[in-house]
């Protein structure tokens, strides 16, 4: 297995500007790690040339410490039955990757969600302006620094009469004139 | 030949033959689609975000809550998915139970479908005798689990306990009555004129384009593909057991209705050898205290059968107690929004719903 895990890596090397790769002998995985703009045709390569026609998944992940998304496609070749994540990060603070649905049709519906919830943008992706998200105004809920708590005070109010609904112990021990148990009172805001 | 004014109509978000809320505004001629868009946004609940901010463990009570009807094999694909990022070996009957559990929940989803399929065709007894023999299998998880839909059994490091007492015998006792119960379903659905005409030819997706288009489970295997995560990349102890992947070529809801029904009986034959083959033993290995369970920065990714095809998931540390990102894959999110929007057009307006429920089509996996 570590021989055709190597094998694969070597191809790919041989033809893209391969930046680092990991090898997973046990779980049939190679990583491999390229600069964002060679993704397409690594992409297209690994698909049409070498048998990994099954996307699995695509991901985002939020390195907000090191001002990166990573963005990871998952990839399976059914006859050699081995998994390759092809691997890249782009800027955080502006997030553009290529839109390759005419690779994967599905990844269409990828690239929505992850515009809508990272504010990753796909230059050309047609599609509907809204996904998940309705109407939404805020910051991309999906990244690291998004608020919450802060978002829903800023943005929802408390129903009238149910302001103090908001922690169930607080209001069942006013209604029944009982303290919080100390064991729970740690728990209550 | 006059061409008709396309008319707007929505279907749904409430939908006979599905589990959860979604809507396909069609654009309609006539009886006939010529256009089709998935809209979703009515289930949202964030899962994903809300696990960033709890630790290993308490994300875990949250994963059966992806997908309602099938839960188990999302369970299992992140506690599968922890225990490659954290080293974990889990002990030999633990990971037969999981088969065990994981075969009852595709029996239960099955059922469910049977259920939908009717349903979706103006069937309605076949809900009525198939949700009626799902119970039986609720009552064989609440004996195991004390829960009957959502488990949260199979957990990172193993499955929470052993069999109780008699359990093996009830589960057998279980399987010979649905066993016996499938020739009815066979008489009322499969051998019913009715549902062959209303299926045959009708949701034909184009074998030539699954695997692009991502496609998987019975719709894939309807189209003349045989692939099978539980052999092509299998996991627990599917390697160690005797089942067949059965095939179709018709690719239209006929041929993945016959699809499951084979499978379904596969799934009795797996239980069946669970239950003779078990290996005594432990059920879990001893993971760290979960307020202090911390989990080396890498990634691992976990792939799980489920009854629509394969589920996967996506889990990365960044050496903390709490994962860096958590990112559910399930069938639907190709099955019910590229691929249903392609398939739907052409079809007349009555068959939506069969056609939704044959791609296995499930809303609370497209938005988590």
């Amino acid at each position: 297995m570590e021989t055709l895990l190597e094998k694969i890596k070597d191809r790919v090397n041989a033809n893209f500007d391969l930046k680092d790769y990991k090898i997973y002998t046990d779980l049939k995985r190679v990583d491999l790690f390229f600069n964002k703009e060679h993704i397409p045709s690594v992409l297209l390569y690994l698909k049409e040339q070498m048998g990994f026609r099954h996307l699995m998944h695509m991901s985002v992940v939020d390195w907000i410490e090191e001002g990166e998304f990573e963005i990871i496609f998952f990839l399976w070749a059914p006859k050699e039955k081995v998994k390759i994540f092809v691997k890249t990060r782009i800027d955080r603070d502006n997030p553009v990757m290529e839109n390759m649905d005419n690779i994967w049709p599905q990844l269409n519906t990828y690239e929505r969600e992850f515009k809508e919830m990272y504010g990753i943008e796909f230059p050309g992706l047609v599609a509907p302006e809204e996904f998940i998200l309705e109407s939404w105004s805020g910051p991309p809920p999906m990244r690291r620094d998004f608020e919450t708590d802060k978002y829903a005070k800023d943005n929802f109010a408390t129903r009238p009469g149910r302001e103090d609904a908001q922690d169930v112990r607080e209001t069942i021990a006013k209604r029944s004139g009982e303290d919080i148990p100390d064991f729970a009172k740690k728990y209550s805001r | 030949m006059k061409r008709e004014k396309a008319t707007t109509l929505y279907i749904g978000p409430q939908h006979p033959g599905i589990t959860g809320n979604m809507m396909v505004r069609l654009k309609v001629e006539g009886d006939t689609i010529v256009g089709a868009r998935t809209e979703v946004g009515y289930l949202h609940r964030a899962f994903e975000k809300l696990v960033e901010r709890r630790n290993w463990v308490q994300s875990f009570t949250m994963m059966c809550r992806f997908c309602v009807p099938e839960p188990d094999p999302v369970e299992e694909s992140y506690a599968r998915a922890v225990e490659m990022l954290d080293n974990i070996e889990i002990p030999e009957r633990a990971k037969w139970i999981r088969v065990l559990v994981l075969e009852l929940a595709r029996i239960s989803s099955l059922l469910l479908w049977h259920a939908g399929q009717g349903h979706s065709l103006g069937l309605y007894t076949m809900g009525q005798w198939s949700v009626g023999d799902r119970n039986y299998i609720l009552d064989l998880f609440e004996d195991l689990t004390g829960a009957r839909i959502y488990h949260m059994f199979i957990w990172p490091g193993g499955v929470r306990r052993d069999f109780p007492k008699g359990f093996e015998d009830k589960v057998l006792k279980t399987m010979d009555y649905l066993e016996k119960r499938l020739e009815d379903y066979d008489n009322l659905l499969f051998e019913n004129s009715i549902f062959q005409k209303r299926t045959q030819g009708v949701g034909y997706v184009n074998p030539e384009k699954v695997i692009e288009h991502g496609v998987v489970g019975p719709v894939l295997r309807g189209s003349g593909i045989k692939s099978d995560i539980r052999i092509d990349d299998p996991y627990e102890v599917y390697d160690k057991l005797k089942f067949e992947v059965p095939t179709q070529t018709g690719s239209d809801i006929w041929a993945r209705a016959l699809v499951r029904r084979v499978e379904i009986r596969q799934s009795i034959r797996i239980i069946r050898q669970v239950i003779e083959k078990i290996p005594k033993g432990d059920v879990y290995t001893k993971v760290p205290n979960p307020q202090k369970w911390k989990i080396a920065r890498g990634d691992a990714f976990a792939r799980t059968e489920s009854v629509r095809g394969e589920v996967g998931m996506y889990v990365a540390s960044d050496g903390g107690a709490k994962p860096r990102r958590v990112h559910f894959r399930g069938a639907a999110y190709v099955h019910a929004v590229t691929l249903l929007e392609e398939v739907l057009i052409g079809q007349n307006i009555a068959d939506v719903s069969a056609i939704m429920n044959s791609l296995g089509t499930c809303p609370p996996e497209i938005e988590r």
